[in-house]
């Protein structure tokens, strides 16, 4: 049980860390509102199940009488073809893991277009509003990824008893977030990061100093789209289905959550989200596995989700006001001159 | 219910929501997301007293115009106030707003599934259609919400441009450091805008299951609209919020319905693309709004061809 409890935590910590990670070079760093974050996790889930399921398909000539019959039935020759090679497995992750970035980026470079005219309200509501719009179109469209029938997506760990999946599959997400969070602690500490918060303190600075907002901008939100789509991809992956996404509570689960983590651990610090995830899958992990033993022990005669809703909402509004820099604060980035710079005031200091 | 009549219904709705929405944005400068999940409450209000005490739905829109109005006030004075007064960001208030959306929702959950428990029945979902009446062949929800829009307008009009409070209340709204500055409590007329916006969703909530079927998460599938219909307008004007209202919840009905005869019933899937294609074009083109068209130049240079 335990045991159980540690594997679901960190699985939805690898997986949510890819979220806000991504979040946080939009937000945290480049201050750009994206209230669509669901949108590039959506993308992820098309990759899987609307793109891959339907190369699998063709590949295996199934003829099914809708998207979600012929997904299922292209997984299972799929599930087998894996299980015999664990090869077909490895390689199937990888495309995914390429063209859900690939497809996550352009979407998110296209997303922000609208931004070209708009001042920083007017941006989240519209951001926003394409983001909830496709979502509907998606869950009430059955034939794009099988909307609210689902999609069955292949088990890349095939070839892995079921037993052991669950903890194999934590390792590998796990194993993703971290190189995804070496490259964006990389990516921040570049000039480009430095450009990044720049633009976020000041845009007229930064246009006077001749830098193009918006092709910042795009960039932005291509590479934090990308990370966000393969969190996208691997939670289809790892559920097994792609309902998990696509579902009409997809703004609070993949905007409002990745929002508070963001927040609750301190924006624009790398350290501060990985913590604020940590500590959100952590309350909210440990509510949903004991949800039932919280019904019975206070005798609430209504589904525990409910109250997790109200709870976070309150978290998220006590945070705004008490503590908007979260738990780690924002620190200054120390490049080379300024280490120099430290050393020369402290050595020249008299003892 | 007929397709024109349907939509006419909507689009007063709507108007209802946008009047609201606008109204806040312009006293607070807050895009409020939790307008849709104003609206639902209303509908749990009218279905409350419908259930329990065997009111009408169409007797208890006092009672939701005023339960509607304090819980704008609650919204602004424990979630928005504290935060304007630290100085928060639009962005942080935005996100205050979405919080606050996400704790209606799960009071609505909870609510919902505690009132099904007392009455012995389903109230996760609900319409009010069957207790509607007819009047020459067309639902009386269509009369209904016509006089009360009718009614709601003439009381704005009068209280904005006829009272001596409606003209303390535009002065704070055109430019609160010059009405402060002449002894109007600004923060007073703030407030009242989020009753009113409270209020007037609440009445919108109340009639809306007499045109939709309610479920709790109707609320979010109603916000883009109501942005939608703000954003044309100009989020700046109350007359915006107007024209934005019937130009959206009529395009919306109607368009959807005439691509439906021409494409099949698949096509109502997109109905939501309608307002957000309004959105985009309108904050692309005119991002000031329908309101801020200069119509006089239009006019002139349309006369001056002829």
């Amino acid at each position: 049980m335990f045991e159980g409890i540690v594997v679901s935590i960190l699985l939805w910590f690898g997986m949510y860390l890819l979220v806000t990670l991504s979040l946080n070079i939009e937000y945290g760093y480049g201050g750009i509102p994206n209230f669509g974050l669901a949108l590039a996790v959506l993308m992820g889930a098309i990759t899987v199940g609307g793109i891959v399921n339907r190369v699998i398909i063709s590949i295996f000539s199934v003829n099914a009488i809708t998207f979600t019959a012929a997904s299922g039935f292209a997984k299972s020759a799929m599930d087998e073809l894996i299980s015999s090679n664990p090869m077909y497995g490895i390689a199937l992750l990888i495309l995914i893991l390429v063209i859900s970035a690939l497809i996550g980026g352009t979407v998110g470079a296209v997303f922000i277009l609208p931004s070209a005219k708009l001042r920083s309200d007017y941006l989240a509501i519209t951001l926003l509003a394409i983001s909830e719009v496709m979502f509907m179109i998606v869950y009430y469209n059955t034939d794009i990824v099988g909307g609210y029938y689902g999609a069955p997506t292949p088990n890349i760990l095939a070839f892995i008893p079921g037993e052991d999946r669950d903890v194999v599959f934590t390792i590998l997400i796990l194993l993703i977030a971290f190189i995804i969070f070496i490259f964006v602690e990389r990516l921040i500490n570049s000039p480009y990061g430095r450009l990044l918060r720049a633009m976020r303190e000041d845009e007229d600075v930064m246009r006077s100093f001749g830098k193009d907002i918006m092709k910042i901008r795009i960039k932005t939100m291509a590479i934090g789209s990308a990370i966000a789509s393969i969190g996208g991809a691997l939670y289809s992956l790892y559920a097994g289905n792609v309902i998990g996404i696509i579902n009409l509570s997809a703004r609070i689960n993949w905007t409002f959550f990745p929002f508070l983590m963001v927040l609750l651990g301190g924006m624009g610090n790398n350290k501060g989200v990985t913590l604020g995830t940590l500590t959100f899958v952590t309350i909210w992990r440990l509510i949903d596995i004991y949800k039932h033993e919280i019904a019975k022990t206070f005798n609430l005669p209504f589904d525990v989700n409910w109250l997790q809703y109200i709870i976070f909402g309150v978290l998220m509004i006590i945070i705004l006001y008490y503590r908007p820099e979260g738990i780690l604060k924002e620190k200054p980035i120390k490049t080379e001159p300024i280490k120099e710079f430290e050393n020369k005031v402290k050595s020249s200091k008299p003892a | 219910m007929g397709v024109f009549d349907g939509a006419i219904i909507y689009a007063n709705l709507l108007v209802l929501l946008s009047i609201g929405l606008t109204m806040t944005y312009i006293t607070t400068s807050v895009p409020n997301f939790a307008q849709g999940s104003f609206a639902v409450f209303g509908s749990y209000i009218s279905f409350t007293l419908f259930k329990l005490l065997k009111i009408h739905p169409y007797f208890s829109l006092p009672i939701s115009f005023i339960l509607g109005g304090l819980l704008g006030i609650l919204t602004y004075l424990t979630v928005l106030r504290p935060l304007i007064n630290k100085g928060a960001s639009v962005v942080i208030l935005m996100i205050a707003t979405l919080a606050w959306d996400l704790i209606l929702f799960g009071f609505i959950g909870i609510f919902s599934e505690y009132i099904g428990k007392i009455t012995k029945s389903y109230a996760t979902k609900f319409i009010f259609t069957p207790f509607d009446f007819k009047l020459f062949g067309l639902n009386g929800i269509f009369f209904v919400s016509m006089a009360v829009i009718i009614l709601l307008l003439l009381f704005l009009f009068i209280l904005l441009y006829k009272t001596k409070f409606g003209i303390a209340l535009r002065a704070s709204m055109e430019n609160p450091n010059l009405a402060e500055v002449m002894g109007i409590n600004v923060e007073y007329t703030r407030v009242f805008s989020w009753f009113l916006s409270g209020a007037l969703a609440g009445i919108a909530g109340s009639l809306l299951p007499f045109k939709q079927e309610i479920v709790q998460s109707t609320g979010a599938m109603i916000i883009v609209s109501i942005f939608a219909a703000s954003i044309v307008g100009g989020l700046g004007s109350i007359y915006g919020a107007l024209l934005g209202g019937y130009l959206i919840g009529l395009s919306e009905s109607l368009i959807t319905f005439y691509l439906s005869k021409l494409f099949g019933t698949g096509v109502l899937v997109y109905s939501k693309v309608i307002p957000l294609i309004f959105l985009i074009i309108t904050l692309l083109f005119i991002p000031q709004g329908l309101s801020s068209i200069k119509w006089e130049r239009w006019r002139k240079l349309i006369c001056l061809r002829a």
